[in-house]
């Protein structure tokens, strides 16, 4: 290890946990969603613009650590696009530790069998990174430590924006452990229409912007860079490091699960329950473009709520949403007829 | 006029799903396929094309349970669990071939699916949607080599009320992920013999034999291979490519070893396209529907000598182990995991065939490929092999441009005349 301890991620189900227990520093990188077009050397137009946006800022950054950000980086093989990420991250920095590291479809003994394996994979090649034995306790505390960032992102989240709500999910996931994200203020206004927001990753100064601005009042935001990576706590029991990982691999595969998962009956009945208790009088479905999990997952959530009588709007966006003002009348119709 | 052709002029005007269902209608390809009508450029295609109509016929008419299957999946396993394997993803080329993809593509658009996603997946699932495929008894799917599989696969299981399980291929190929996956093989087949009403003595017998068989076409198969390394090879990429089908969906089958006998056979008897043609390899398929860029080949005297799925990738199977041995074929696939392992594929293939260039067409929607395709680019260009990318739809013909192709081929082309780059050049690393 070259004496940099930052290290980016980019999934949810990156076990930051082991991560923290090695002694790293884990920052989740959103890229620069305005400058994709660098990234074309390497990666194709018709690739998930998140995916592309992080292999941007990674390649514009230059030396300099602290607008590049760490080069250092453990993949999760969740989709395509991250594992055509991860092979072009790799060819850019081949001097770093850049890590792929698998993830199961299936769920149940099965898919945590198979995650404990990889959990435990990844801790072996951290161990031979930093020379230093993964312990137990250690990780035991990273994770208490990550569950009271949890328990924090849950309480200050309520009663926001989306916007604000989105910036202090991602903040807490773009700093180290150890440091918390400045508070975020944005407080939602009485009388706002109740919605859910769902889909896999978004901006908030894009389409999520677009929906305060439309009167929404978010009080769900199911994305990945959102409530999803708070949805449940991860607290691996065992003393050996084989059933640590087994019990941090049942906790990963116990949170509300992307799209991407085998078993996506229990996705619908989640998103079903939580448009209901939450009070949400409509669905929003956003996605990034040309991320695949989602694109198939739509149709079948629309069939879903229809059943349930939930409304639902569809919206897209390529991360930057220079298009704000298109989306703006379609969400405002939308809260309308709500 | 060529037999799908015929048979899509014959019903065109009354297709609907219960054709399919009809034993009248499979007479009538069947006895077609025999005809004169079908002229085959290769004895072994009428064996495949024979065994086609069989499976396929079967699967509609649902004479053994049916089991969905995406690309990767062995047909080993499935025939040799005595079910019958349809592979949609070929499906969706046929439907293409025969000009029809559009209707369905249509059909997945009202049903809400994204013009960003793979047009097979979508013209499968518009072919589901309005009852035009056999239903499935199960559906199975690898997690490679694509997204699009698992996650199609997963709305067709909704659809159709069908199971629907997952082969997890864990990265790397230590014993310890090989055993993961032989084991989730072995119950995938335990589900599959069970569906076709075999007992576990049974179903491991004819397992067996699938296996036998399989190793029989790959002998085949590698004789194939010798011969079309020689520079007078007659055999042509755009027509070798057709054999992804026999490749993924018939091995296990005699069928299957005989059309790879038939093909060496034949392939040693003529051998005669002549030296001098500038060599190219292709890289993911082709415009199923359209003839005109291979034309643009000819014309500028280029023949696709290699192409990136069709050949044999994997050792004999060992009959007596034979789900560590399928494990170990699917997970030794190059399509799996990280993208230097297909730049290393496609590299020996560039070496082994001697190429002058390589063609990756870039299939709208299919992030593996595309995704990978400047990285590929870059490793063989770095073994001296020059690549252009174009971009295109293997399936939907209305993102298919065939000026703008050609423009850009030709321009390809002429920089690799005999006049332009060096050809047959193609440096070893390391």
């Amino acid at each position: 290890m070259d004496g940099e301890t930052r290290t980016a991620w980019f999934c949810a189900y990156t076990p930051l946990e082991i991560l923290d227990a090695a002694g790293l520093e884990p920052v989740r990188h959103f890229g620069d969603p305005e400058g994709l077009e660098k990234a074309d050397a390497l990666l194709h137009q018709a690739i998930c613009p998140y995916v592309r946006a992080c292999l941007a800022a990674a390649m514009d950054g230059g030396e300099d650590a602290d607008t590049r950000g760490p080069r250092h980086a453990v993949f999760v093989n969740a989709c395509d696009g991250m594992r055509r990420l991860h092979d072009a991250w790799r060819a850019c920095f081949p001097g770093d530790f850049v890590y792929l590291m698998d993830l199961p479809r299936n769920q149940g003994s099965l898919g945590e069998r198979l995650l404990a394996r990889e959990f435990h994979l990844l801790a072996k090649a951290l161990e031979d990174l930093t020379g230093k034995a993964m312990d137990t306790r250690a990780l035991r505390e990273a994770a208490q430590h990550r569950e009271e960032r949890r328990l924090f992102y849950l309480e200050k989240a309520q009663g926001l924006t989306g916007t604000a709500r989105l910036r202090l999910a991602m903040g807490l996931q773009s700093t180290p452990a150890g440091e918390r994200p400045e508070a975020e203020t944005g407080k939602a206004p009485r009388g706002g229409v109740p919605v859910l927001l769902t889909g896999n990753l978004l901006n908030p100064e894009g389409l999520v912007s677009v929906l305060d601005e439309a009167g929404a009042e978010v009080v769900r935001l199911d994305l990945c860079n959102g409530d999803r990576a708070f949805s449940s706590p991860i607290l691996p029991e065992g003393e050996s490091l084989e059933d640590a990982c087994l019990s941090l691999a049942r906790g990963y595969l116990q949170r509300k699960p992307c799209a991407r998962m085998a078993d996506t009956r229990r996705r619908m009945d989640l998103l079903v329950e939580e448009a209901q208790a939450s009070g949400a009088r409509g669905v929003i479905y956003a996605g990034l473009k040309f991320c695949d999990s989602y694109l198939y997952d739509f149709p079948r959530v629309q069939r879903r709520l229809r059943e349930e009588g939930i409304p639902l709007l569809r919206l897209e966006s390529d991360y930057a949403d220079g298009h704000v003002g298109q989306l703006l009348t379609r969400v405002e119709a939308f809260l309308e007829m709500l | 006029m060529g037999l799908v052709e015929e048979i899509r002029d014959r019903y065109m005007d009354r297709l609907s799903p219960s054709t399919f269902r009809s034993r009248v209608f499979w007479k009538t390809v069947e006895t077609l396929a025999r005809s004169p009508i079908n002229r085959p450029q290769w004895k072994a295609d009428r064996v495949s094309l024979s065994y086609f109509i069989r499976s396929t016929r079967d699967a509609y008419l649902h004479r053994a349970p049916v089991v969905w299957s995406n690309l990767l999946v062995p047909s080993e396993l499935v025939i040799g669990s005595g079910c019958i394997p349809f592979y949609p993803e070929m499906a969706a080329a046929v439907v293409a071939s025969a000009g029809l993809a559009p209707r369905f593509i249509d059909r997945a658009g009202e049903e809400g699916f994204s013009s960003d996603a793979c047009s097979y997946h979508r013209c499968v699932l518009g072919c589901a949607l309005d009852g035009f495929l056999p239903e499935p008894d199960l559906l199975l799917t690898v997690n490679y080599p694509c997204d699009s599989a698992p996650l199609s696969f997963a709305f067709a299981a909704d659809l159709y009320g069908a199971p629907h399980r997952i082969l997890d291929v864990p990265l790397g190929d230590d014993a310890d992920g090989l055993d993961m996956l032989a084991s989730q093989m072995e119950e995938a087949a335990e589900v599959m013999v069970s569906l076709a009403g075999l007992s576990a003595d049974e179903g491991g017998e004819k397992l067996r034999q699938a296996l036998a068989l399989s190793n029989r076409a790959l002998r085949e198969m590698r004789r194939v291979e010798e011969m079309r390394r020689r520079d007078d090879c007659t055999l042509d990429g755009k027509d070798a490519m057709g054999g992804i089908s026999v490749l993924a969906g018939s091995l296990g089958s005699r069928e299957g070893a005989e059309y790879y006998r038939l093909l060496a056979e034949e392939l040693e008897r003529r051998g005669c396209a002549g030296e001098g043609a500038i060599r190219l390899m292709w890289m993911h398929l082709k415009p199923w529907y359209a003839q005109g860029i291979f034309d643009a080949l000819e014309r500028h005297g280029a023949r696709l000598v290699c192409e990136e799925y069709t050949h044999a990738t994997w050792d004999e199977l060992d009959t007596e182990r034979p789900y560590p041995s399928l494990a170990g074929k699917v997970a030794g696939h190059f399509l799996v995991g990280a993208a230097e392992r297909r730049a290393a594929h496609l590299a020996r293939l560039a070496r082994d065939y001697r190429v002058d260039g390589a063609i990756h067409y870039n299939h709208w929607g299919c992030r593996q490929s595309c995704g990978g395709a400047m990285l590929v680019k870059s490793a063989l260009q770095e073994i001296g092999v020059p690549v252009l990318t174009i971009d295109g739809d293997c399936v939907d013909e209305r993102e298919y441009q065939e000026g703008q192709l050609s423009t850009r081929l030709e321009a390809f082309l002429e920089a690799l005349s005999p006049h332009g780059h060096p050809r047959g050049q193609v440096r070893t690393l390391g």
